[in-house]
């Protein structure tokens, strides 16, 4: 470490600097779409298929209320919806939107009973068909639980990925927080809780990577020299992509007052639905009445949803087509990572294909070939036990390419 | 080993809510008497909500100064193990290193124990009693002798509306039942 490193970090602080003196300009959510259904705030979004055919059933993506949907489509060489679309399958995605004082009444059985259940019905009309495909991310996965649960008879598949159903982990931070919130109290002060709240509780996850080191790793990435222009070509696009992520992580819309309360209270600090306790409108949500193929998508190195909150899913359900897939990524990196486009999405799609085809008579159904999981021999496996071996495979291959 | 100032000024506090909750806090307590009591009592009961948001605030300040003391320690082990015990400016970045990686790891283990989780529900829960209180008293005291619309008010409007919306929804699904059976 010499005067000749400390100039160097200085050149590139001040490309950096430079760079972001003129703006670059980015747009996010780029494939195209259209809207084919609105309701209140809520927006049904269709994406044009890539391909002139495509799989029979339909993919919904739900995502969550906490931060927008978009990061599953944040740049073109790192969208999930891209390549989902590129391997054949027709996609829709809910755009919850930004809800404002007038929601603050919304309750979870407005978001899952209301606009979920009228959004599945809605492709279901468009598409002609029984049942769709719902892949469900975050907690937008634990309401797809919900209402695989609640409407079973809609739902083709169930795709959860990195989806909390049990909330009594102490290996998640939010999860051992929640605990000793007074969700009452900030209900009824704020109403709708605003986004930044939420946004200093997930800074404050780890405060000094999250506000420091971060920005000082952007300048640290920049490299070589102003006359090199193929390089300042890629530094061009790292502060893009940077800023595109950056544009995402604090884009948090306001939650809707009473379905915070509801999220917070019954499943954080009570735990309900894996307990099979939880009520929407009067109804208990039993998840043994998810009965249709589930693959169950976790993240290793997930700080936000440990493993361990969505491992019990598979015991809970009465689904005997079931898989688990667990990746070494963390949270956001397993929609935005290099992983992402190479092995999840080809790893989801292909799970998928074989489960999304018709019977003949118009609806939906499995080929003809039963379809009992990734082998016999599993079936008898807890989830525990298939996840310990992915894990273990991860280990072998990371000691082999060292 | 003579005491830090932080401690001090620990041990001030203590001593000075001590000190109030005996004296100040009793008389802030006292039932408000005479044609203004209920006007009296609930500005009172904004001191006594702030004493309350400030004692919160002192207990997770002063556990996160003893967080950060902890980390500067090891801080400064670290320095005479990895960096032979020697910051030059040639040497910033190693330093930079080892400065984040320990006040990180060292602020996340706090971040997961009992004490951050009760500090942060104690200093929230009061932070939320402190601005309800402020804003009871903005509507009362300014917006509503002003004739001004008052969050409370609009929010029981927004209660109107999502009823009667949701009653709308339920009644065409319905009528789109009932047409779908003819």
């Amino acid at each position: 470490m010499n005067e000749l490193t400390i100039n160097t970090d200085f050149d590139k602080f001040k490309q950096g600097m430079e760079l972001m003196m003129k703006p670059p300009e980015f747009s996010v959510a780029t494939t195209p779409s259209e809207i084919i259904y609105t309701e209140d705030k809520m927006k049904l979004i269709h994406y044009i298929p890539a391909l002139a055919k495509t799989h029979p059933v339909p993919i919904l993506i739900v995502y969550a209320l906490v931060n927008r949907y978009y990061i599953l489509d944040l740049q073109p060489d790192k969208s999930v919806i891209k390549k989902l679309l590129g391997e054949g399958f027709d996609v829709y995605v809910i755009d919850w939107g930004y809800p404002s004082g007038a929601d603050r009444y919304l309750t979870l059985d407005d978001y899952v009973n209301g606009y979920l259940h009228n959004s599945v019905v809605k492709i279901k009309e468009r598409c002609g068909l029984d049942k769709i495909t719902l892949l469900g991310v975050c907690q937008g996965g634990t309401f797809s639980i919900m209402y695989s649960a609640l409407h079973p008879e809609n739902v083709q598949n169930l795709v959860t990925l990195v989806s909390p159903v049990n909330f009594d982990s102490n290996k998640g931070i939010l999860n051992l927080w929640a605990k000793g919130l007074d969700v009452d109290k900030i209900v009824d002060y704020y109403g709708i809780v605003p986004g930044d709240f939420l946004n200093s509780a997930f800074l404050l996850l780890d405060p000094f990577r999250l506000m420091i080191d971060k920005y000082v790793g952007m300048f640290d990435r920049i490299e070589c020299n102003p006359e090199d222009t193929t390089c300042q070509v890629r530094n061009e696009d790292y502060i893009t992509n940077f800023l595109r992520m950056e544009k995402w992580i604090f884009d948090s819309p306001d939650q809707a007052g009473e379905t915070f309360r509801q999220f917070m209270k019954d499943c954080y600090q009570k735990n309900l639905l894996i307990k099979n306790e939880m009520i929407l409108n009067g109804k208990k949500i039993n998840l043994k009445n998810i009965t249709m193929p589930v693959l169950n998508v976790m993240a290793e190195f997930d700080h936000l949803v440990p493993n361990d909150a969505s491992i019990p899913l598979a015991d809970a359900i009465s689904s005997t087509d079931k898989d688990t897939l667990i990746f070494p990524t963390g949270h956001i990196g397993i929609f935005v990572g290099s992983k992402s486009q190479k092995e999840v999405c080809p790893k989801i799609a292909a799970w998928l294909k074989p489960r999304s085809l018709l019977n003949g008579k118009g609806n939906t159904g499995s080929s003809n070939e039963e379809i009992t999981g990734s082998g016999n021999e599993e079936k008898t496996e807890s989830a525990k036990e298939n996840l310990n071996k992915q894990r273990k495979q991860i280990r072998r291959e990371r000691v082999n390419k060292k | 080993m003579e005491k830090s100032n932080f401690e001090s000024t620990q041990e001030f506090y203590d001593q000075w809510i001590n000190m109030y909750k005996a004296t100040m806090g009793k008389l802030i307590e006292m039932p408000a008497v005479g044609p203004s009591r209920e006007k009296s009592e609930k500005m009172m009961k904004g001191v006594s909500t702030f004493v309350n948001l400030y004692a919160a605030g002192m207990d997770t300040s002063s556990n996160l100064q003893k967080v950060f003391m902890e980390a500067m320690q090891k801080v400064q082990e670290k320095i005479q193990t990895e960096m032979d015990g020697e910051i030059s400016p040639e040497k910033y970045k190693e330093f930079y290193d080892i400065w984040i990686q320990t006040y990180s790891e060292t602020f996340k283990d706090f971040a997961k124990s009992g004490h951050f989780v009760s500090d942060l529900g104690r200093l929230n829960a009061h932070l939320m009693d402190f601005q309800k209180y402020n804003r009871e008293m903005l509507e009362e005291n300014c917006l509503k002798p002003m004739d001004m619309p008052t969050k409370t008010e609009i929010d029981e409007i927004n209660k109107e509306l999502y009823t009667l919306k949701k009653t709308v929804k339920e009644l065409a699904t319905q009528i789109k039942e009932l047409k779908g059976n003819k």
